[in-house]
């Protein structure tokens, strides 16, 4: 029994291991699918000025809230050199709700505006260390990591927010200037490994 | 307790015609509730949501643990939205819940490094704190297997 416990702290402490600040990009030549049919990986989408991974999915409800920030997200930094993907790790429900047909579908009734891809093996948030849905990761054009975290302060609605995380860190990084707040904390749906 | 029933009094009233009483709650709320028990109780700390199926699915059990064992205390604490606290006091008298229980009111980022700053924000979340020390036992993100619960109580129990 007690080599349960061990086992799991263990799980535990493995998963609980996100990226720290400063560390290179892991996994970037992982194949990923992506549901425009195409076969990716971080290094091909690379990103002149810098590469946003967000871990996502397609019924979470946190990212169901702050999915209208992933849009205006993609519209203001796409086009000033930072390349940006979702990906969806969900393995244990990639024969149901996040199999890459609702992906398709998910993508298209929300009018994604950046690349959504799966992470066949969740090979991708392990290495990463997400552990949540949205779990975000700002890379820098050296692929190194400079913010993790939440996207914003209020899930629920984007007038009410009173930090914008991400986008501050965006502007930084777009400006040359530091990163004041380079990780954050918010509530999210596990992501499900298997 | 005492403390959050005289600073949440008219909430208390005000929501007394149902089966439970839920409590909005901070970080700091929860932990004073939790040394309420230190040398008297293993405290079981599980923080959910309405929307997060694997804590809807293992909240039974959860609620089953805390009925067999007199020496265990459960503590659930919603992380749902303000706007589903009636769902979630429905949610908590149907599965036999009581006499109290609590709802986040809370920032994300100070609730979660004010209850653990190890935890990533993942639901469901859990921490076994222990009888005699108070001190954490164990803590895990993620549904687990009954046994890792009864292993985490018994040392709990011990410590």
């Amino acid at each position: 029994m007690h080599s349960i416990i061990k086992i799991s702290i263990f799980l535990s402490f493995l998963f609980g291991m996100e990226l720290e600040i400063g560390s290179s990009m892991p996994k970037r030549k992982l194949v990923l699918n992506d549901v425009d049919g195409r076969s990716i990986s971080l290094s091909d989408i690379k990103g002149k000025e810098g590469t946003l991974v967000i871990f996502s999915c397609n019924t979470c409800p946190w990212v169901l809230r702050w999915e209208d920030r992933y849009l205006d997200i993609a519209k203001r930094y796409i086009p000033n050199g930072v390349s940006m993907i979702a990906v969806n790790s969900n393995v244990a429900r990639f024969q149901g709700d996040d199999s890459m047909e609702e992906m398709k579908k998910h993508a298209k009734k929300m009018n994604y505006n950046f690349i959504y891809a799966q992470d066949t093996d969740a090979e991708l948030a392990s290495a990463f260390g997400a552990t949540k849905t949205p779990h975000v990761y700002l890379f820098d054009k050296s692929d190194k990591l400079v913010y993790r975290g939440s996207i914003d302060d209020n899930a629920r609605d984007a007038k009410k927010v009173e930090e914008p995380f991400l986008e501050n860190a965006l502007d930084a990084l777009l400006a040359n200037k530091i990163i004041k707040k380079t990780t954050s904390k918010a509530l999210g749906c596990s992501i499900k490994f298997n | 307790m005492k403390k959050i029933i005289f600073f949440l009094l008219p909430l208390f009233l005000f929501n007394s015609c149902g089966k439970i009483d839920l409590f909005p709650a901070t970080s700091l709320d929860i932990i004073n509730e939790i040394k309420n028990y230190k040398g008297e109780k293993v405290v079981l700390l599980n923080i959910w949501a309405l929307w997060c199926v694997p804590c809807v699915e293992e909240f039974p059990m959860i609620v089953e643990l805390g009925r067999k064992n007199k020496d265990l205390e459960v503590i659930f604490v919603s992380a749902d939205f303000e706007d589903e606290f009636e769902q979630v006091k429905k949610f908590l008298i149907r599965a036999g819940v009581e006499p109290y229980s609590f709802i986040k009111k809370q920032k994300d980022e100070a609730f979660i490094e004010g209850i653990n700053p190890s935890w990533t924000g993942s639901l469901p979340f859990v921490v076994v704190f222990s009888k005699n020390s108070g001190s954490i036992v164990d803590s895990w993100e993620g549904k687990e297997p009954e046994s890792r619960f009864e292993v985490a109580i018994n040392i709990a129990l011990n410590s």
